[in-house]
């Protein structure tokens, strides 16, 4: 996986479009062209702790003056939401890698395109419906929140969509009667050659997983912040032979292969280390790779695979 | 005894960069110090934070030459598709120096500013900085990609500082 400059960021602006949501806008004290996104990109916000967090890019694809993301406030989750809210205000200074892309638009000619985002997960969306309502291109967006006031981009998204193009769900819709999307009925009626994508609560993606399981896996693309949880999961220790020098590392069940490279002076860009973001993607040569990232997909895991969650049965030659 | 022959050479240090970590983009300094045996004060590599800082290499302090940059720009030799702007915080070299054959200082001592440097090996182009900056630069800095330095005597240098050979050629 390609390596990201990082480069201190000024926060030029923060405003809270929900209660729980604040959307925070970065420049560059001295670049004024920042690395171009493509719609669906991510950054990674470096905190002063030492965490690195991934955040999508929710501005305009082909404003490359300034970087935007959109963090929702998450009291249960692992502390960085909660920081962020706390702590960066205008004018602050922090961190920021250039962007990535996991989550791509399907570029190809006569591609249609049907988005299905639920709360926060809007966010690499957005991009990509200003992209493609730009270019004229077809496309849907199905977006499901909370309520209309906990859904944040509704009013900007009205005017990118227009009715046609925008389907609103509300689970609570004050007093109008609540709608859900139904996943199965709306993917029914896609036509071939239909792209998919999906982003949004783990309960979201996995009804979309469940529904697109047997569809060719091009046209189906879903974006994950968080691991996809697999408690009955044990790790067994393996060999790591690093094919230039042919030395082998013990992986203890309780390491990961990230951990012991790194220990033993190898060098290895990394992010996440849950599988989600693509930083420490490494080719291997030989061996059976228990893949337990959300990021590869089949024909990438057939030589590659990402250290940081990912084992092997017995051992496996890396190319390094 | 071969101070009163003429030096072959004279340069001098145009800019200072150094980054606090791996992958982070290069600041400009207008003095730094260096420290014998270690690194720039506030450097990846003073830190032991770089990315080749696991690596056995004597790289405490990096140079590169201006005149490459220049090259890149006129796209000379032409082996990319076109000329490449590179500004001197771009190629991730701590020092950006003019008039200074680095490739003849392999082993060689040299003064900057009050500071003693001793070429250590040349530097290779890495894919690294061509992921990092998103420009085809491997080829481009094939065989001047700048000289990897140990420091014999530390002190303050300054961009605009002196570069002078010490040893004789």
């Amino acid at each position: 996986m390609t390596a990201r400059i990082i480069m201190k960021m000024n926060v030029c602006g923060v405003r809270a479009p929900t209660d729980t949501v604040r959307v925070y806008t970065f420049s560059h004290p001295r670049r004024p062209h920042l690395p171009r996104p493509t719609p669906g990109s991510h950054v990674d916000l470096h905190l002063p702790n030492g965490q690195i967090r991934q955040y999508s890019l929710c501005g305009d694809p082909d404003d490359d003056a300034v970087y935007q993301i959109a963090v929702k406030r998450e009291d249960q989750g692992r502390g960085a939401s909660r920081w962020i809210h706390e702590n960066l205000r205008t004018g602050c200074t922090i961190p920021l890698s250039a962007p990535r892309n996991n989550f791509p638009l399907a570029e190809e000619d006569a591609a249609r395109h049907i988005f299905i985002a639920g709360g926060i997960g809007i966010t690499p969306i957005l991009p990509m419906t200003i992209h493609l309502a730009r270019r004229g291109i077809p496309f849907e967006l199905h977006y499901c929140a909370h309520a209309r006031r906990t859904a944040p981009f509704l009013p900007l998204l009205n005017e990118i969509c227009g009715p046609q193009r925008l389907s609103t769900y509300f689970s609570d819709a004050g007093d109008q009667p609540a709608s859900r999307l139904d996943v199965e009925q709306l993917l029914k009626s896609v036509t071939p050659g239909t792209h998919v994508y999906c982003c949004g609560p783990q309960r979201l993606t996995q009804a979309f997983r469940t529904v697109a399981a047997n569809w060719p896996e091009r046209y189906v693309h879903c974006e994950v912040f968080k691991p996809t949880l697999d408690e009955n999961f044990v790790p067994e220790p393996f060999d790591v032979k690093i094919a230039s020098t042919g030395e082998v590392l013990r992986i203890p069940a309780s390491k990961s292969a990230l951990e012991v490279l790194r220990a033993h002076g190898v060098a290895l860009p990394s992010s996440c280390e849950l599988g989600v973001c693509g930083a420490c993607e490494c080719r291997y040569r030989e061996g059976t790779v228990i893949h337990r990232d959300s990021v590869l997909d089949i024909a990438a895991r057939q030589d590659r695979m990402m250290l940081c969650v990912s084992r092997a049965r017995v051992s496996v030659t890396l190319d390094l | 005894m071969s101070e009163s022959r003429t030096k072959w050479w004279g340069g001098r240090l145009l800019h200072i960069h150094i980054a606090p970590a791996a992958a982070f983009e290069m600041e400009e300094l207008e003095e730094a110090n260096l420290v014998a045996g270690r690194g720039i004060e506030g450097d990846r590599y003073f830190f032991g934070t770089g990315t080749y800082s696991p690596k056995p290499d004597a790289r405490e302090v990096t140079l590169f030459e201006m005149e490459v940059l220049a090259a890149l720009a006129r796209n000379d030799p032409p082996v990319q598709s076109g000329p490449i702007k590179l500004e001197p915080g771009d190629h991730r070299r701590n020092l950006t120096v003019q008039g200074v054959p680095l490739h003849h200082l392999v082993g060689k001592r040299f003064r900057v500013g009050a500071t003693v440097l001793i070429g250590g090996r040349l530097n290779y182009p890495c894919k690294y900085l061509e992921e990092l900056l998103g420009l085809p630069l491997y080829l481009p800095l094939y065989n001047r990609s700048g000289l990897n330095c140990r420091i014999e005597k530390g002190g303050i240098i300054r961009r605009g500082d002196p570069v002078e050979p010490l040893d004789d050629r």
